[in-house]
């Protein structure tokens, strides 16, 4: 066991109702470091999410924060440790910006959950790092979806958390909102130590991103490693089932691309 | 909290607070025999000289303004909880069956009770509203985890209520004692009756429940944002949840087993509260709740005992003129999204 990993598991099942859909899954990332679940639609990265945040009870196996089982940390304790961001809708009636990047702060305030001086200043300097600060007296549910994503994960960071679950974070986000979301979440996790595990759709991006990739597919882990490990050729082809002869020539020639340049093609 | 919501939530409270004391006041005065308020302070300092206005206001409507007051106040309030539980802004206890079921098990036991020349005492109608509660709230969680739309639940609830009403008109019209005639009043709704030692039990359990709740505002903002955030910032949801449902229960058994069900303050009240307030922040909305429940009943009772003067009206008919259209409101502008 190396004793630098962040976050490791050991025989880690997870599923729901006592039946697996991921098994006997080992995978460890070191502080500062981003770990990309991957896999095809259904083969478990949000079960495998809301295990590791304890909101789903592991079938078999443990997780080991710095070391420590992470079911015998308390719930309070976690929640200054580990921040979410989830595909759950925040419900936000009437609250504006700086109301819900706030409520990060729950894990550190008293009684009522008034917040201080110090717990005000945190939460402007999150909304600062993931720049919306300006549109702080806006109302949550008024803003766009790209602004949405930005302001929660400035709640998250004002939970001032070691380490950040995202599952599929860009998923309803445009373009321009993908590339700058992920751009500050690689960021951050230089500039802070911050450790990330996100799952991602845009495979693409998982290479760039990710000092770690963990691809999932038929209720195990595929492949585990560095990007330029795991994205051999022809491997996508095989880990999301393409099947060339359905496409038309054009696509098929998008896949080879592909599949050539490990995912060294951007699309 | 920006200056600008400071001080729309002190001039909120200080509006509340004027209008408790308003109505209060007025429920005191007005009804078929005029009191002025001089009259009315003297007697409350102990130097009011006429013993007929004496008893009247000491006897009468002193305590049913406090009881409108204090059972308003719980009403909005276990609302307010059911809301927060089901996360949907038209839960409440009358639309969801529980005041309907409290009233069904507290008929049982009065009838039984009458039969057998056992008297009531406050505490013994509090438990039998009380398990009523919770046997027709059982039933609607049962439900909620069968039907997943909300608007069904509703449908479900009101449905639960009517079968518990009808048990509650068969119990009343077959059992044959001439006491029961207040149970037909009471069964529609009313504050009419009410005397010092209701007023002394109920102040004590809403109270207490007030207290208890108000410690809750904490987790209950996390559990607004949605459970899996809340569970992320350490709620306990399971424990939490039962919290919720219990004081909803208690509170609204302790309004039923006083006054009878009375209709959509539970969810008018909680609703202009927000509106007032333009926050959901429980630390806020708890007292804004009770403050507002009591005077949305202080009034509506005003309403059903001078609107036909001498004949009264049960206060579940003003409240729901009033509360009704509030409901259908907010209905129309929750769309289909959230239902």
């Amino acid at each position: 066991m190396c004793e630098k990993y962040y976050l490791q598991t050991e025989h880690f099942t997870v599923g729901y109702d006592g039946t697996p859909i991921i098994s006997d899954m080992e995978i460890c990332v070191k502080r500062g470091e981003i770990l990309t679940l991957i896999g095809p639609n259904g083969s478990g990265k949000t079960t495998v999410l809301r295990s590791l945040i304890r909101q789903l009870e592991p079938i078999a196996g443990i997780v080991l924060m710095q070391n420590v089982p992470m079911n015998q940390i308390a719930m309070e304790e976690l929640s200054r440790q580990m921040a979410v961001l989830l595909t759950d809708r925040l419900q936000a009636e009437l609250m504006t910006v700086q109301d819900v990047v706030e409520t990060g702060r729950y894990p550190y305030t008293g009684r009522f959950g008034i917040l201080s001086g110090r717990d005000r200043q945190i939460a402007e300097d999150a909304m600062r790092m993931t720049k919306v600060l300006d549109m702080r007296d806006q109302l949550f549910t008024k803003i766009s979806d790209g602004q949405r994503q930005r302001v929660m994960l400035a709640r998250a960071l004002a939970q001032q958390p070691d380490i950040i679950l995202l599952d599929e974070p860009t998923s309803f986000l445009d373009i321009r909102h993908k590339l700058e979301f992920l751009s500050i979440i690689q960021k951050l996790s230089k500039s802070q130590k911050l450790t990330v595990i996100l799952s991602l759709h845009e495979v693409e991006f998982a290479r760039i991103i990710s000092d770690k990739v963990v691809c999932l597919k038929n209720g195990k882990v595929d492949r585990v490693g560095s990007p330029e490990e795991v994205f051999t050729e022809h491997y996508l082809s095989e880990l999301y089932d393409i099947r060339i002869e359905e496409l038309t020539p054009e696509f098929r020639e998008v896949v080879d691309k592909m599949n050539k340049k490990g995912a060294d093609y951007i699309g | 909290m920006r200056n600008h919501e400071k001080i729309r939530y002190v001039v909120v409270f200080c509006f509340l607070a004027a209008c408790v004391c308003t109505f209060l006041a007025a429920n005191i005065c007005i009804g078929s025999v005029k009191i002025s308020i001089q009259d009315v302070l003297s007697i409350l300092v102990g130097r009011g000289d006429d013993s007929m206005y004496r008893d009247i206001v000491m006897q009468i409507r002193f305590p049913r303004a406090l009881a409108a007051l204090i059972l308003g106040g719980a009403l909005a309030l276990s609302g307010y909880l059911l809301q927060t539980f089901f996360h949907n802004p038209i839960a409440g206890p009358f639309v969801l069956g529980i005041s309907s079921g409290a009233k069904m098990v507290v008929a049982l036991v009065m009838v039984f009770a009458l039969s057998y020349g056992i008297k009531m005492t406050s505490v013994t109608m509090i438990a039998a509203a009380f398990l009523g509660s919770i046997l027709a709230m059982g039933f609607v969680l049962l439900m909620s985890k069968a039907v997943d739309k909300m608007s069904m639940l509703i449908v479900a609830g009101v449905m639960i209520g009517y079968i518990c009403s009808a048990i509650t008109e068969f119990i009343v019209t077959f059992a044959d004692d001439s006491n029961i005639v207040n149970l037909h009043n009471w069964s529609l709704g009313s504050f009419s009756g009410i005397t010092w030692s209701h007023v002394k039990v109920m102040t004590i359990v809403v109270i207490i429940c007030f207290l208890c709740i108000f410690f809750m505002s904490k987790p209950m903002s996390a559990y607004q944002l949605g459970e899996a955030y809340a569970r992320n910032m350490g709620v306990r949801i399971k424990q939490f949840r039962i919290m919720l449902v219990l004081f909803s229960s208690i509170l609204s058994a302790c309004v039923t087993a006083f006054a009878g069900p009375i209709s959509f303050v539970g969810i008018a009240v909680p609703h202009l509260a927000k509106s007032l307030m333009q926050t959901t922040k429980p630390i806020l909305m708890i007292p804004a709740c009770f403050l507002g429940g009591g005077i949305f009943c202080l009034f509506c009772d005003l309403l059903s005992r001078m609107m036909f003067a001498p004949t009264e009206i049960s206060v579940s008919t003003v409240t729901a003129v009033f509360g009704a259209p509030i409901v259908i409101y907010i209905m129309i502008r929750q769309k289909s999204g959230g239902m």
